[in-house]
């Protein structure tokens, strides 16, 4: 399962970068490829292109703000949840993804 | 002949004490007996008294009847009937709103979450202070008078007849010169008391029918009425109980000369609170101010002599407090918190951690910039500007001295003038400027010749009351009239020159004719020496105020016959703008931050220095730190203020650079509108150059009870660093960030952050705690470590974005977050951060 996700939080000091550290982590423990936009204080940083997205499986919107460039994700499934949800419980997350996966 | 006339109230407030004056004053010029009658109360009153009237307890809608019986009782049914349905509703205002009530002032979360109840007001004075409360200005008659009588009862009578008229005559002389105001409100009401009818019979019956002193009889008149007053249950009424205990006091001074002196009742050996309704700037001299540890005013103006008093001594003052003098018992424990503008009246164990948590803060901020002060006024650049202080009294220059200042940049001399039945001797004001500039140990010491006009009481110079004081005949105006008063302190500054740096600076310039004037008489009086054989310095400099625009665009020829400016920016500012500032109405204009002001004053920088003259600021923008950027722009040689703003101000100097100032200047200067100019001011980077992290934002074994008081404590860190000017800003900034989710992401740790441009330099404090508390953390698990992050909203994209960013990935690992609760040394958890973090080629400067 190959994974995209991006990440945004109000201030975009912190919890863009928690998040998209927790998700990179958990997929690193998992063994699943994963790449990860954050959205943050710095602007848009290690942007998904769309063949980024095109090639991957599942996608994660973990954020509390309106994200830039949704419509990348029109032919994808996606997962959408808060940011806090991504540093609270990565695993949970990565085991709904592959119910959504399949 | 027995007449009557029913009404219905339509006060809305009720017959207080306004409406219930006119009504008297209406009354008293017929010889007929005339009472009020209120159905309602059934009560029943003499109508030629205030108290009378006050006493039937009138409210709004309240069936009321007026009789009159006696000769003219005719014509006065007339009068007053007609006053009653004409001018009667118009005697009363609504009650006035102060400007930004309690309702739209917050507490801080650490009071708000204990239920701490504040009354808010308007501080004056900086600072926290607490202790007993020292109720001033009410009655308090010394135990070893005799309250009986042993003989001569008429006599004694008499003896207070003559009391009452002379006190009566004193109000009526203090209101001779004041036209309008608060301040002639409360001697309107003290003179209605001291001659009312219904007050003399108690006395009267006192004295005459139960053998009762002076002493005696007050007492019991002014208990009877109180009690009366304060049985209504009116707030209003209440107010008044403290009019008739001013009007009781000042007869008993009186009429006890040697027993009861203006400071009877004010020794004091605790910490103390005074709570008063007004003080005058001598009775706060009285106060001991070792244990004066706040000042309260229900009424008082924010640029009367007292509170600049209060504030040149560095005592905490909130003034304007609605109803204070009524909740707070003599004795009783309160807190006077001129940070957040309000007084506390019940002290409890957060209240007690707060006030100390404030007083570790300024203590702290306190220590941090002694070190500085010491120093002469720098930028960041090496560009000197003297930093120097406002004065009022020649006591005041040493304790400028102390506090760092470069310079005495103001010593206001009306004091000395003040208060007093003749004018001060020659010999009286050159043994205070000598002391001054003695005091000020060869720095240079501004003295401003007299500025006094119509709207301050001096009665030996008799200036009678003007429509428009502010625009008439006051301060060098006034000098060609009273030419042996300005003489005499000429003649004393000329002297004083002799034994320092004096310079002689002359109020209320508007054009070249009158510069030359002064000038004139300044070398008259300094000839006067030279032929006496009195030594003074022959190169004594003159200056003069800039307060009126005229003098700005006549500055080119005034550098012609003076030797230095001041500018007196509140005085130029109102006559720039045609505002007067305590107008709440128009107020909103009264902003140095106006494109077209700063223009102006940057015309009177250039005209100066253009000739070669030298320029400095005395107004209160010097002393307010977030103008201190535009002034340093502007060029200004000098910045004088209250001496307690002088550490801050020259620790906030030593951060800038000169060059940055005068771009942001130039910046404004093309500004259209104020929003704009100040928008400049909030990205104009204070402390470019300061580091992410350091050792001293680093704080470990701290002792704390709740999540409230953990951000209070991080955010006070910047505070004492210098990072932060207003730290309640910072702390709101976080908590409405914590609103929107809980920081504490698990683990112990909390990330508390804010964007504001409150934060003067991006900041990251950690804080560690003996005791975790509760967070609402994402796993449940109360919080130990926190790391506030303190960004500016402006600079988002540097690099310390790129080691915040690198931090929060970092913390989310396991070994990571294990060194930072291992490492309690905060230099090695400071290099160790730095190494994680931000090192990787980073310049260290950076983290």
């Amino acid at each position: 399962m190959k994974i995209v996700a991006v990440t945004g939080c109000p201030t975009g000091i912190a919890h863009t970068y928690m998040a998209a550290e927790q998700l990179e982590k958990t997929a690193k423990k998992l063994g699943y490829p994963i790449k990860v936009e954050t959205q943050g204080a710095m602007g848009i940083e290690n942007e998904l292109s769309q063949k980024d997205i095109d090639s991957a499986d599942v996608a994660i919107l973990a954020a509390d703000i309106a994200l830039e460039g949704l419509e990348r994700f029109a032919r994808i499934k996606t997962v959408k949840i808060p940011v806090q949800a991504a540093i609270k419980d990565p695993d949970g997350i990565f085991t709904k993804l592959g119910e959504v996966a399949k | 002949m027995n007449l009557d006339y029913t009404f219905s109230c339509v006060l809305p407030n009720g017959v207080h004490a306004r409406p219930a004056s006119s009504l008297e004053e209406a009354a008293r010029r017929f010889q007929c007996e005339i009472r009020i009658h209120n159905g309602r109360t059934g009560r029943d009153g003499d109508a030629k008294s205030v108290l009378g009237i006050l006493s039937t307890d009138i409210r709004l809608n309240d069936p009321c009847r007026l009789t009159t019986s006696g000769s003219d009782a005719r014509e006065a049914m007339t009068a007053l009937s007609g006053f009653i349905e004409k001018e009667f509703p118009g005697c009363d205002q609504p009650l006035v709103q102060l400007a930004g009530s309690a309702s739209v002032r917050s507490l801080p979360p650490m009071l708000k979450a204990a239920g701490t109840e504040m009354l808010f007001g308007t501080p004056v004075s900086a600072g926290i202070g607490w202790g007993r409360v020292l109720r001033m200005g009410g009655l308090c008659i010394p135990a070893s008078l005799d309250r009986g009588l042993e003989s001569d009862a008429a006599g004694e009578m008499c003896r207070f007849d003559t009391i009452l008229a002379r006190v009566e005559k004193s109000y009526s002389d203090r209101l001779a010169l004041l036209t309008s105001g608060p301040e002639a409100d409360v001697i309107k009401a003290h003179r209605s008391v001291a001659r009312d009818p219904g007050f003399r019979r108690e006395i009267e019956r006192a004295i005459m029918d139960r053998g009762r002193s002076i002493a005696g009889a007050v007492e019991e008149a002014e208990g009877a009425f109180t009690r009366m007053l304060v049985a209504t249950g009116s707030l209003l009424l209440r107010e008044r109980a403290l009019d008739i205990q001013d009007v009781c006091g000042e007869l008993i001074r009186q009429a006890y000369p040697n027993t009861v002196s203006a400071d009877e009742h004010i020794r004091v050996a605790e910490d103390t609170v005074c709570v008063a309704d007004c003080l005058t700037p001598g009775q706060f001299l009285a106060l001991d101010r070792t244990y004066l540890k706040g000042l309260v005013l229900e009424h008082a103006g924010t640029t009367s002599h007292t509170v600049i008093l209060a504030r040149s001594f560095g005592i905490p003052c909130v003034i304007g407090v609605p109803g204070i003098l009524d909740q707070v018992k003599p004795g009783a424990e309160i807190v006077v918190d001129a940070n957040l503008g309000g007084v506390i009246t019940r002290m409890t164990p957060v209240v007690r951690r707060y006030c100390d948590l404030e007083r570790h803060r300024m203590e702290e901020r306190r220590k941090r910039i002694a070190g500085v002060s010491r120093q002469p006024g720098l930028t960041r650049d090496q560009v000197r500007v003297e930093i120097a202080a406002n004065v009022s009294s020649a006591d005041e220059v040493g304790v400028a001295m102390t506090g760092g200042a470069d310079g005495i940049g103001l010593f206001r001399t009306e004091m000395a003038f003040m208060g007093r039945d003749a004018p001060p001797s020659e010999e009286e004001l050159y043994g205070s400027y000598r002391n001054a500039v003695e005091a000020a140990n060869g720095k240079p010491v501004i003295i401003r010749t007299l500025d006094i006009g119509g709207d301050k009481p001096v009665p030996y110079l008799n200036i009678p009351p003007e429509e428009n004081p502010f625009l008439g005949y006051r301060a060098m105006r006034i000098y060609p009239e009273f030419d042996s008063i300005i003489r005499a302190q000429v003649h004393a500054l000329v002297r004083a020159s002799a034994h320092g740096s004096l310079k002689v600076m002359v109020p209320m310039i508007s054009c070249v004719e009158e510069a030359v004037w002064f000038k004139s008489l300044v070398a008259e009086e300094q000839a006067a020496c030279r032929q006496a054989g009195i030594a003074f310095d022959e190169a004594m400099a003159v200056g003069a105020m800039v307060e009126i625009p005229a003098a700005v665009l006549a500055l080119d020829a005034l550098c012609g016959v003076l030797d230095f400016f001041s500018v007196g920016t509140n005085d130029l500012l109102q006559y720039f703008m045609a505002v007067d500032r305590g107008n709440q109405k128009v107020a909103g204009l009264y902003t140095p931050f106006n494109p077209a002001f700063l223009r102006l004053m940057k015309m009177a920088v250039e005209g100066a220095h253009s000739r070669g003259r030298w320029i400095g600021l005395c107004g209160e923008m010097g002393g307010q730190a977030e103008c201190l950027p535009l002034l340093v722009g502007l060029g200004f040689d000098e910045l004088s203020m209250a001496s307690t703003r002088i550490p801050e101000i020259k620790a906030a100097l030593g951060m800038l650079s000169s060059g940055e100032c005068r771009a942001l200047v130039e910046k404004v200067l093309a500004c259209s509108t104020v929003a704009d100019v100040t928008g400049e001011l909030k990205r104009f980077p204070l402390q470019n150059e300061r580091s992410l992290m350091d050792p001293e934002l680093v704080v470990t074994g701290v002792d704390c009870g709740s999540k409230e008081e953990a951000i209070k404590i991080a955010v006070d860190r910047l505070y004492e660093t210098g990072r932060v000017q207003q730290p309640r800003l910072v702390e709101e900034a976080v908590w409405v960030r914590e609103a929107v989710s809980s920081t504490g992401f698990g683990h112990g740790f909390a990330i508390p952050h804010c964007k504001t441009n409150a934060v003067a330099a991006n900041s990251l404090v950690v804080l560690k705690l003996r005791k975790p508390v509760g967070w609402g953390s994402l796993d449940g698990a109360p919080v130990g470590i926190l790391i506030l992050l303190a960004i500016r909203e402006s600079d988002q994209a540097t690099a310390h974005m790129r080691v915040l960013a690198a931090l929060a990935r970092r913390i989310m690992h396991e070994d990571f977050r294990a060194r930072l609760v291992s490492e309690s040394d905060p230099g090695a958890l400071c290099a160790f951060l730095h190494e994680a973090v931000g090192g990787n080629g980073a310049h260290p400067r950076i983290l």
